[in-house]
């Protein structure tokens, strides 16, 4: 009896949940692709029905292949009839072998209910957010019940608090009060210039001289504004010192290094700044800057390891344009797409490389000298320039003006030696450089000399008298150039009379010295270039202008990789290679964007200027919410999509979806795509000054600081760890720009193969200057940095994984560098009463009076150390060595100074 | 007051983790290294589980990203020592017998066998080069090695080769990442990242991932061979190096005594203490352990690098060379972490590229020398290993990057002055050792002038899978979240080599 009446209870209080959660979940509420259906079908079914395997031929990916029959002959999903459905009908089944998803657990009843009410009422297809436009909204009204919640008033400070506080609500959660002046002022000037802020401006921010807004734009308008956001930028563009690989030699990228925190300075608005490092080369007569930008996507590694080919380098680099430009500025992984169709997201197979061919067409080819290069001439050289340029304008067409302006800027279109095939008696030596031996030959086909009646040829050779002639096809051809090849002084360029012919031709290479021994390297060329003949010939001055532009082309002059597109005779069709394999090449594509995105005009070129336009078009969903949503993780050290690396169906749904929106919206209009507007914006807003103090429970509630109850603490950078340490000592150079520099770093750091460039240590101030211009090795890293999470610049990283590790603590405590800076901010307060020294140190490096407690604890330290340094003089010379006059004080007062720099309040963003 | 702070965060990550599902936890993967980034969030990344689940140990690893935990299936070792000749040594005058070969020597190499094939160096028709040194069978189990090797016939029944492992890298570089990180370009994790990723450390004194070099260079791959890729750095490969100090900054500054920097340190984590009352940052707690630990890491890391301490006996077996860097010293180094429960201890080798352009680089004369330089010590390694019980429990992988070609370099088209081999991934040979290996199998065979495996190919993929296996992993299960998929170390390849296991 009992057990019945348990029963039929136990009945009712179904019945009574099942009416609950008819009531909750009412059949006509319209259930929601985005949110509702694809994370289930993303998580549960996509494994083996879309991207790479698609069983029993049926996909879940795209919706034409979701309605499509499937090999059974029919559709599995039955718009409008979930119960005709074969997908419902398999979630349901018994039988292991037939039940889905196979061999795995069982959907929950609610996700069946919610794939059987979608089915029903019509199985909408939708698209994910991010894909579609950001919206218009409105500024949320703050509810009366908030004005009601502790800070609420001063909390809102701008138009980004009421997003915010809507969430906050939500979640019952309350805005922290305001952190105190010095805490913002602190906070500020580390986000903004990487540094803590100098004592003056500090002063008059914190007596209330300076308002909060005005004391930002004085930030802002440092040129250190731009030299700490660029250690974000250059993360994104792969930036380092070196080629990269197996010899990872040094290159000269600098200049790209200084264009980044020049452009970032002068605010450059977003769409240029991404214009020009897409395309600056395509814009009409580019400026110097504008193809100093273009080596972004130079950054890309080199293989100068012997017995590769170029060819493989080559197309790796062009993938890696893709790869990287879509991560940077489209949240989006692409890498995925090079061997099959997207397993999440809607992008194709095909369609990574229709973006590839928009890559394809540069003239860099992973030559060892890392061809196209900017040359940088000095003003008297620059005055020769412009004297070649007026002679070929006053005298030829404008375009062969711009043709003549451009081999002296980037010495382009050039055939490179690796082109040269049919050896005999000779070899590309070290796979680089044409090396024919006595009665060696070879052949450059498809060449367009454009009727030139001379050859440029950049060659060195070790030995005299070789022959060298040149023959069209073959070796029974007709001879187009006939001279002799000596010693040089290194690499030359020079100027060879030249057969006049019409067309694309095949050329036959001939070399003969009876003089060597056999096997013996002629020359080693490194490219051939033809140039229409130079106009004026019956002109006078036309020697001394041809003997100008020779003397140009052989000027040592520094360089810089960029990108160059190909002419239209040396254009290359781009092909999809079958599983991103190089060598199996099959279909031809032409360059398009992704289907899923924005849509082409047709008034843009089809190639990377296109491709960049179609980038910062207002129509494009993801460009401008990736900047804003990586701007926000720069300052709260979490994007509003929490995956800053991807807006994918994968990704985080974003915390607050309407603040994003308005935030990208609000970027590219109001803001007009400034940057420092933007981050202005940010930093003005109440959530960003809130303080970081936190209790346990609010830590507990909202541990990830995922609603903003608070303001993030953070660790500093690997930049502004030491930047900050050599600031608050007075030894921070101000020097800005230039080639990298080696400050101090253990011995025995670098042993690259086949390589013998050393780290030779800077002098001077050179020692101490800002983290970002400190020279780059991929291979090597300098050390500290790596350390504290820098990478090593190999491949685009969107984010620095930050880690808590004793090596890092070994580098604070240990590495001279650091002691060097704690031993300067001791000497700054030596000779003050102890207590006073100790408060002030440590003021000066926190920013914070110190508390009796911490104090006692360093005061305590100082004891101690003085009393292991009393009455012991060599163990204090030892431990100053930077010092003459060094004291048993003095050295426990660096004790002091360097725990300070080791406390957790100085290494971290508070 | 720290007892106190232990059990909260131990019981917020508790809660945390019941609250989630699996699926949260890979996604916080992806996502949350920002605030808590240590601990809890890596709890659910990859699938290895915690030992003593949901007991205090949670804590420990949230406070320290290298505490113990257990992998997801019953392994059968502990430890790895991966033992990486740079440069790849020649199997034809190792491992691989090829008595054809030397029939065939100075013979043009058929053309059949070089169509669609590429060198780094061989142009044109090579010939071959028969095996520079004499083979024979030893051991119980009659496997083949050349005298080249004379020490290494004792312990050849404790090994399991592979002979015919095959990669489709042929330089260097991306040949070394491949079998190290698996793929040819930079960016993933190495093996051992993921290794003491999914498993921790056993000592909390010592880095739970260090690398040995020898040779005078690294790796051609420099050191990404041994980075975390996207993985946390806390996982990279520490080089512990045999001149200045062993690991960076490890050596207090001249006149910081050890009572002092004692202090130092007690006085920054009171002060660290106070700054917890107020911020409620577990991160802080974090950071108090570190520096904890890099107090005791100062004195365990130069005491374990300290080799001069061993017995005599010992020194001998492995023929030592104190105070400079040598294969032998490194050696005698990987067992003594191992033993201290160092978790993945990876040597390399530099200089086995041996292409014949000088006396050095020759496989006849240079290649005895550089086996000389090993042959001792590797076997010593496994002898000592043994005797202390430890190769049980340990893991000794053998190989380079890739094997050498069965013809002679004639580097752009000219004949050499010394014997040479060109690179050569088609088939090489590695070795294996230790807990679940089957002691003297021999798995894998090439045609008889050693250019293809004709039979029991493996790739470098499947010799990753088959390392995670004896670890208890299932390679394909082992993954991390990263740009919005899974990454592993196999990539879409590998399969577990059960020829070769116990």
């Amino acid at each position: 009896m009992k057990k019945k009446a348990l029963t039929g209870i136990l009945a009712l209080v179904l019945v009574a949940m099942g009416i609950l959660l008819w009531w909750m979940l009412p059949a006509s509420e319209k259930v929601d692709f985005s949110t509702q259906i694809k994370p289930i079908l993303n998580n549960k079914c996509i494994s083996c029905h879309g991207g790479v395997k698609k069983n029993a031929g049926f996909s879940l990916l795209f919706e034409e292949e979701a309605f499509a029959a499937t090999k059974s002959g029919k559709p599995a999903i039955v718009r409008g009839n979930a119960s005709k459905s074969e997908l419902i009908r398999r979630l349901h089944e018994d039988d292991p072998e037939l039940r889905m998803p196979y061999q795995k657990p069982k959907l929950s009843e609610e996700e069946i209910d919610l794939l059987t009410q979608w089915i029903d009422q019509g199985a909408e297809w939708g698209e994910h957010w991010a894909y579609t436009l950001p919206e218009e909204v409105p500024v949320p009204q703050p509810s009366q019940e908030a004005g009601f919640l502790p800070n609420t008033n001063s909390f809102v400070q701008n138009d980004i608090d009421p997003f915010i506080l809507a969430r906050l609500e939500e979640h019952q959660l309350a805005p922290n009060n305001e952190a105190a002046p010095n805490i913002l002022a602190r906070r500020l000037a580390l986000d903004l210039t990487g540094l803590p802020p100098e004592q003056s401006l500090f002063d008059r921010f914190s007596s209330g001289k300076l308002s909060y807004e005005k004391y930002i734009d004085s930030l802002l308008a440092r040129s250190s504004y731009g030299e700490k956001w660029a250690s974000w930028w250059l993360d994104l563009a792969r930036y380092a010192d070196t080629k990269g690989y197996e010899r990872d030699a040094g290159r000269s990228m600098w200049q790209y290094r200084d264009w980044v925190i020049r452009a970032l300075n002068d605010d450059l608005p977003f769409d240029q700044f991404t214009l020009q490092q897409l395309a600056g080369d395509l814009l009409p007569d580019p400026t110097i800057d504008q193809l100093i930008a273009t080596a972004f996507h130079r950054n890309t590694m080199n293989n100068d390891e012997g017995g590769t080919e170029d060819e493989e380098f080559r197309t790796a680099s062009v993938m890696d344009r893709v790869n990287t430009t879509f991560e940077v500025w489209q949240s989006t992984t692409m890498g995925c797409v090079q061997c099959h169709s997207h397993p999440y997201d809607p992008f194709k197979h095909k369609e990574y490389y229709k973006l590839m061919a928009f890559f394809n067409n540069t003239r860099d080819e992973d030559t060892w000298n890392e061809d196209p290069n900017l040359y940088f001439y000095n003003s008297s050289e620059n005055a020769k320039v412009e004297r070649v340029k007026k002679w070929v304008a006053t005298y030829g067409t404008p375009e062969l003006a711009s043709q003549y302006a451009n081999f002296l800027t980037f010495k382009e279109p050039v055939y490179q030696a690796h082109l040269s095939e049919n050896f005999v008696n000779g070899e590309l030596a070290d796979t680089k450089w044409l090396a024919l031996w006595d009665d060696g030959s070879c052949n450059l086909n498809n060449i367009q000399t454009h009727g030139a009646t001379a050859l440029y040829l950049h060659y060195r050779s070790r030995i005299n008298g070789t022959t060298m002639t040149i023959k069209q096809d073959n070796a029974e051809g007709e001879v187009l150039a006939n001279f002799t090849i000596n010693k040089t002084d290194g690499n030359i360029i020079r100027k060879i009379p030249f057969k006049k012919v019409t067309g694309k031709v095949h050329l036959y290479i001939e070399a003969n010295n009876d003089q060597i021994p056999p096997e013996t390297s002629t020359s080693a060329i490194t490219w051939f270039a033809f140039l229409p003949d130079l106009p004026g010939k019956r002109q006078s001055g036309y020697h001394a202008i041809e003997r100008d532009f020779l003397e140009l082309l052989n000027v040592k002059a520094s360089t810089l990789p960029i990108m160059v597109e190909n002419p239209s005779y040396m254009k290359r069709t781009t092909q999809l290679f079958e599983r991103g394999n190089w060598l199996l090449k099959t279909d031809t594509v032409h360059p398009k964007t992704p289907g899923v995105l924005n849509s082409w005009q047709e008034t843009w070129p089809t190639d990377r200027m296109g491709l960049a336009q179609w980038m910062v078009d207002k129509k494009n969903p993801l460009t401008a919410r990736t900047l804003v949503n990586r701007v926000w993780h720069q300052l709260f050290g979490r994007g509003l999509v929490a995956t800053i690396e991807d807006m994918g169906t994968q990704s985080d749904p974003p915390s607050h979806p309407a603040l994003l929106d308005w935030l990208a919206l609000r970027f590219m209009n109001e803001h007009a795509w400034s940057l420092k507007s933007l981050i202005k914006e940010i930093v003005l807003s109440g959530t960003y000054r809130q303080a970081s103090i936190s209790t346990p429970n609010l830590f507990e509630k909202d541990p990830e600081n995922k609603w903003y109850a608070r303001a993030p603490r953070l660790r500093l950078s690997a930049e502004q760890i030491r930047d900050q340490a050599l600031a608050i000592s007075g030894i921070l150079s101000t020097k800005k720009y230039g080639p990298g520099v080696m400050p101090p770093q253990p011995e025995g750091v670098w042993q690259t193969v086949y390589n013998n460039e050393q780290w030779v240590e800077s002098k001077g101030e050179d020692k101490h200057r800002r983290a970002i211009y400190t020279y780059l090795k991929r291979t090597s890293p300098y050390p500290s940095f790596l350390t504290f999470d820098a990478g090593s610049r190999e491949v685009c990283t969107v984010r620095r994984t930050v880690t808590n590790t004793p090596l890092q603590a070994l580098v604070t405590l240990n590495d001279p560098v650091y002691l060097e800076a704690a031993y300067h901010l001791a000497k700054s307060v030596h000779g003050k009463e102890t207590q006073l020294a100790i408060s002030e140190a440590y003021e000066k490096a926190i920013y914070k009076k110190i508390t009796p407690q911490k104090l006692a604890a360093l005061q305590d330290l100082y004891n101690t150390s003085f009393a292991r340094f009393e009455n012991d003089e060599k163990t204090v010379k030892e431990f100053l060595v930077f010092e003459e006059q060094a004291s048993a004080t003095l050295a426990a007062l660096t004790t002091v100074t360097n725990a300070i720099m080791n406390l957790d309040e100085f290494l971290n963003k508070t | 007051m720290k007892d106190k702070l232990d059990k909260l965060v131990y019981e917020k990550v508790r809660r945390e983790l019941e609250a989630q599902t699996r699926r949260h936890f890979i996604k916080q993967c992806a996502t949350g290294m920002g605030s808590l980034a240590l601990g809890s969030l890596y709890l659910g990344c990859g699938f290895p589980k915690k030992k003593e689940e949901k007991q205090t140990g949670f804590s420990e690893r949230d406070l320290n990203p290298l505490a113990t935990m257990a992998p997801p299936f019953a392994p059968k070792v502990k430890n790895v020592i991966f033992l990486h000749m740079a440069g790849a040594p020649s199997q034809l005058e190792m491992f691989d017998y090829k008595p054809e070969l030397l029939k065939l020597h100075d013979q043009d190499c058929p053309q059949s066998l070089l169509e669609g094939k590429k060198f780094a160096f061989i142009r044109g028709t090579p010939k071959l080069l028969g095996p520079q040194a004499n083979f024979r069978q030893v051991g119980e189990a009659g496997n083949w090695v050349s005298d080249n090797l004379p020490h290494f016939k004792q312990v050849i029944d404790e090994v399991a080769f592979l002979k015919a492992v095959h990669t489709d890298q042929f330089n260097h570089g991306p040949a070394q990442l491949l079998m190290h990180t698996g793929s040819p370009r930079l960016g993933r994790p190495s093996l051992g990242s993921w290794v003491t990723y999914g498993l921790g450390s056993e000592n909390q004194n010592l880095p739970g991932f260090v690398v040995l070099t020898s040779g005078g260079k690294v790796p051609s791959a420099g050191k990404s061979v041994w980075g975390s890729g996207f993985l946390p750095s806390v996982y990279q490969g520490v080089q512990c190096r045999s001149q200045g100090d062993p690991v960076l900054y490890i050596e207090d500054p001249k006149g910081m005594s050890r009572d002092l920097k004692k202090s130092t340190i007690d006085a920054i984590n009171t002060i660290n203490k106070a700054e917890y009352a107020t911020y409620a940052d577990p991160e802080i707690l974090a950071r108090i352990n570190q520096y904890e630990m890099a107090y005791r890491m100062q004195i365990a890391v130069p005491e374990v690098m300290n080799i001069n301490n061993e017995p005599a006996h010992i020194k001998e077996l492995y023929g030592i060379v104190p105070g400079k860097e040598s294969f032998a010293n490194n050696c005698l180094l990987a067992r003594k972490l191992v033993e201290q429960g160092v978790r993945f201890v990876q040597l390399y080798d530099w200089g086995w590229d041996a292409h014949g352009t000088a006396k050095e680089t020759s496989v006849d004369i240079g290649l005895q020398g550089k086996c000389q330089e090993i042959d001792r010590p590797m076997s010593a390694l496994l002898l000592d290993l043994k005797q202390r019980g430890l190769l049980e429990e340990t893991l000794v992988v053998w190989g380079g990057e890739f094997g050498r070609t069965p013809m002679q370099e004639n580097r752009e088209g000219k004949t050499q002055s010394y014997k040479g081999r060109d690179h050569h991934g088609d088939a090489f040979t590695m070795w294996m050792a230790g807990g679940g290996i089957r002691k003297g199998a021999s798995h894998g065979r090439t045609d008889d002038i050693g250019f293809s495996g004709v039979d029991g190919r493996v790739s470098v993929y499947d010799v990753n899978a088959t390392i995670l296996h004896l670890l208890g992993f299932d390679h394909e299960q082992f993954t991390f979240q990263f740009q919005g998929r899974p990454f592993r170390l196999t990539d879409v390849e590998g399969e577990v080599i059960h020829e070769i296991l116990a």
